[in-house]
């Protein structure tokens, strides 16, 4: 047994899927991989319009911080209108 | 070896201490840690005894692996009945404890009994000794701990105590070791307060045999790589678990002003990077901390850098202390966030309970329900930094109408405060909810609803599922190392597949409690982390012990039994509110407001919810009421359980 | 000139407190995992998080060599390292008493000393210190790091005294 440790396990052969210097917009729909220049403090989603503030764990690894505060608010508060109109129109689901 | 490592039962009222062999076949049953525990409990543990009574036992645990090299095997767990619900009471902490201990030639501690005055457990190379903790009484956990070292005149050890939220029973007080490490659910300090015993301390200089050092060194360093190279712990090295925050509020997934909002908004203060900053300036640009063997270092250090409490040092603040003191209270004060750690690290209680018990309490006060009257003239509203603090103060001291009914935790606290408190309250099986809102994710819901020890993330969150995963990848880890080709979706709104999902961790959760390992070294918050495969490695090289992948899902699976027909033992009802696998109303009739537009507007459908526990339930071999079959009990080979075999 | 020799360089600063090294130096020599076998320890100040890492500083004029009544401690030029020949080792413990960082140990167990032999020239502690607290470097090489730092201050220094220069003028 000791010899057959020399195969990949499952979790060894993804390691190959990993994605570096792209963060994920999100937006669960969405989920598009936004890849923020070098550096940059904010990036916007090209699909949905959020924006999001970017830090960089390191050189070439970005990451989100947390939202726009005001951008992604006010789609938030219009897109919860919009789906509260519509639960009216077609009743609760 | 750690085949080797034995079982103590200790008496605290007649002061016997019996000391047993682990017999083999109960290793290829239970492994150890989580697992073996539940075994324990369910043995010894009369059906309806009063947590805080001396009939509840404690138990303490290492894994199987502990000390011995697959990454972090620093886990320390403990399992008693909860005092919080009724139900299944189990912690699980890093830190060093649990190492000692094996060292010290034990793995598994059975407590029972009631201590006449306070005691101590001292354990060195393979002895127990009970010990008088008079001079201990009243001190916080870290004084603790350098008074056990002093009066026993050595620097390495390493203790498990309670703070004064322990002594006071306060039915969600921790376990802690070191600085910060915490067993923080289900309340296992007030069960050690209720037997008087303060603290066990353990040194340990007795070797554990490595049965194939040299492969097991190498598959290690190969082992090592495969954890640390991934992202997610890349991130989680340098910004420690609050780096979470980043993902969950910005989508919005965490819990704000108790259940009324999905996210909190304007809160750069206590973000990640923030919080980091905040490390650097007072302990230099290389503050993070490792418990034992690990690489990833998820622990930061600090020193409170502004008000009351400034130059304190403490370690953290974890994800946890995030939604505790900010996220769920609506606080945003990095100082208040800081200091809140601290407090409760000093005491000894949950963050993650008194965070959420607290906000439960300001949306009463803000709602009428409590008004000064209950709260002694603290002003309990929403983002009132100090009435937080104050309020934690007050429950680890129980001072104060409110401090003292708040103490006894939700169920009982919503008893004695009536009207319709109850309703507000987030919990399941009478534990608090994470910060986390699961509205809109299914699976995540589906998760905290059948924890075995109540609302929990760490019993079987699909957190990948946040990820959207490719199909392929989907496929890949769920349909290993049992097959599985019903319906994936990556999807984290979606109700499809997650039923298997959320079983597909609970095993894989589990066994990772049984080896004695950190979940962040297993698929749980990164998708390419080991798991069942590796494992069966990693305990062949470090044990000799020979497991397929499957059979160590199997022995998760029957672990996992163990717990439920504890749980059904206790009372477990599956629609009840407070002893079921049920979700508080609002999950079902309270829209998100806030977060990502997807998120936004989302409950948790009733009717696929109920499908997907009908789903659940079968992959475990439950019928529909929740009670395992006769033939799933076989299958596992718990049908004359409690068997009583040790 | 003959290279001096590889050393452990550690770097206190950096260390986790996680005690990897302490595990994989007892399974490396003995086999089992045992701290109190470690070749290195990580000495704790846990109250304020100050974490570290010693070990054998394979000195030039050691004074466990010194000491030693039955010349059992030699040094090792190829590996510039000081080693116990444990054929000739009477296990009387001055190497222990007298080493001024602590780093010679004795094994209850076996009845004998230990220290540090740098795993013949692949030092365990540091292939698994992924932070790199515990490094093996040639050494002269062993200030460079800091000396770069240091000089690295006085750049920023010097380029912000430029910098208020042009602006003044």
């Amino acid at each position: 047994m000791v010899t057959e440790k020399e195969g990949l396990s499952t979790a060894e052969s993804l390691r190959k899927t990993r994605t570096y210097g792209q963060v994920r917009c999100h937006n669960p729909s969405c989920m598009g991989r936004l890849q923020p220049e070098r550096g940059a403090k904010q990036v916007k989603c090209p699909a949905c319009g959020l924006e999001f503030r970017v830090a960089w764990v390191k050189d070439g690894f970005p990451r989100i911080r947390g939202p726009v505060w005001d951008v992604n608010k006010r789609i938030a508060e219009e897109a919860f209108e919009r789906k509260m109109k519509e639960e009216k129109r077609d009743g609760a689901k | 070896m750690a085949l080797n490592r034995k079982i103590a039962y200790i008496d605290l009222s007649t002061g016997k201490i019996e000391i047993k062999p682990i017999p083999l076949d109960m290793r290829r049953k239970f492994l150890g840690g989580r697992g073996l525990d539940a075994y324990l409990l369910y043995n010894h543990a009369p059906k309806g005894c009063d947590p805080l009574g001396p009939e509840n036992p404690v138990i303490v645990s290492g894994g199987i692996l502990t000390a011995t090299l697959a990454s972090a095997t620093a886990r320390t767990h403990v399992m008693a009945k909860s005092p919080l619900g009724g139900m299944l009471g189990s912690c699980n902490m890093g830190g060093f404890f649990a190492p000692e201990m094996a060292w010290a030639g034990f793995h598994h501690l059975v407590i029972k009994g009631k201590a006449e005055k306070p005691v101590y457990l001292w354990i060195k190379n393979g002895k127990i000794e009970i010990r008088d903790a008079r001079n201990l009484w009243g001190k916080t956990t870290t004084e603790t701990q350098w008074t056990v070292r002093e009066e026993l005149g050595d620097e390495d050890i390493k203790s498990l105590v309670i703070g004064p939220a322990g002594e006071n029973k306060v039915r969600f007080a921790n376990v802690m070791t070191g600085i910060k490490n915490s067993g923080g659910r289900t309340g296992m300090g007030a069960v050690m307060g209720s037997k008087n015993l303060k603290a066990i301390a353990a040194r340990g200089t007795m070797d554990i045999k490595i049965s194939y050092p040299k492969e097991a060194l190498e598959y290690n360093k190969r082992f090592i790589d495969q954890i640390t190279s991934a992202k997610v712990n890349q991130t989680q090295g340098t910004l420690g678990t609050p780096f979470i925050w980043g993902a969950t509020n910005s989508w919005g997934g965490v819990r704000c002003r108790n259940f009324q909002y999905n996210q909190q908004l304007y809160c750069d203060e206590i973000e990640p990077e923030a919080i980091d900053e905040a490390c650097a300036e007072t302990m230099g640009p290389y503050h993070m901390a490792g418990c034992f063997g690990c690489q990833v270092h998820c622990r930061a250090k600090y020193k409170i850098p502004t008000g009351p409490y400034k130059g304190v040092y403490d370690e953290g603040p974890e994800y946890t202390s995030q939604g505790a003191f900010c996220g769920e209270p609506d606080c945003t004060s990095l100082e208040t966030l800081l200091t809140g750690n601290h407090l409760v690290d000093q005491w000894g209680m949950d963050n993650l309970e008194t965070g959420s018990i607290i906000s439960w309490a300001m949306e009463l006060y803000e709602l009428g329900i409590l008004t000064s009257k209950e709260t002694d003239g603290l002003d309990l509203r929403f983002g009132n930094d100090e009435a937080l603090l104050e309020m934690t103060r007050r429950i680890a001291f129980r001072e104060g109408w409110l401090g003292n009914v708040l103490a006894e935790g939700g169920i009982i606290a919503s008893e004695k405060i009536g009207k319709n408190s109850f309703d507000y309250l987030i919990q399941v099986k009478g534990v608090s909810n994470l910060h986390s809102d699961e509205r809109a994710t299914p699976a995540l819901a589906l998760n905290i609803a059948t924890a075995s020890r109540g609302s929990d993330h760490l019993r079987s969150r699909p957190a990948i599922d946040l990820y959207h995963l490719p199909q392929e990848v989907m496929r890949k880890i769920y349909s290993n190392p049992v097959p599985y080709d019903g319906p994936l979706s990556s999807e984290h709104t979606e109700y499809i597949g997650k039923p298997w999902q959320v079983f597909w961790h609970e095993n894989c959760y589990m066994a990772v409690d049984c080896l004695g390992i950190c979940k962040y070294h297993t698929t749980f918050l990164g998708a390419t982390l080991p798991n069942f495969e590796d494992w069966s490695k990693v305990i062949y090289l470090n044990t000799g012990l020979e497991f397929t992948p499957r059979e160590i899902w199997d022995i998760a699976e029957r672990c996992n039994m163990m717990e439920r027909l504890f749980n059904l033992r206790e009372g477990l009802q599956r629609e009840d509110l407070k002893k079921g696998d049920m979700l508080n109303h609002r999950y079902f009739d309270e829209p998100t407001r806030r977060g990502a537009p997807d998120v936004v507007g989302r409950v948790i459908d009733r009717e696929k919810f109920k499908k997907m526990v009908d789903e659940l339930y079968e992959y475990k071999g439950l019928d529909k009421n929740g009670v395992p079959k006769p033939e799933t009990l076989k299958r596992l080979g718990v049908e004359k359980e409690p068997s009583r075999l040790l | 000139m003959e290279p001096m020799g590889k050393v452990l360089a550690i770097s206190p600063e950096k260390c986790t407190g996680c005690r990897l090294c302490e595990l994989v130096c007892s399974v490396f020599h003995d086999g089992v995992s045992n701290a109190a076998r470690s070749r290195i320890k990580i000495m704790k100040w846990e109250s304020e998080g100050l974490y570290i890492p010693m070990s054998c500083q394979q000195c030039q004029d050691a004074p466990c060599m010194i000491v030693c009544p039955v010349k059992a401690i030699s040094r090792d030029e190829k590996l510039s390292r000081v080693m116990v020949n444990h054929d000739i080792c009477i296990g009387c413990r001055s190497c222990v008493t007298v080493c001024p960082f602590g780093a010679m140990g004795f094994n209850v167990i076996d009845r004998k000393n230990f220290k540090c032999d740098l795993c013949d020239g692949d030092p365990q502690c540091v292939r698994f210190c992924e932070i790199k607290a515990v490094d093996y470097l040639d050494a002269d090489r062993v200030s460079i790091a800091k000396k770069k730092a240091a000089a690295e201050k006085i750049t920023a220094a010097q380029r912000q005294a430029i910098a208020l220069e042009s602006e003044s003028h």
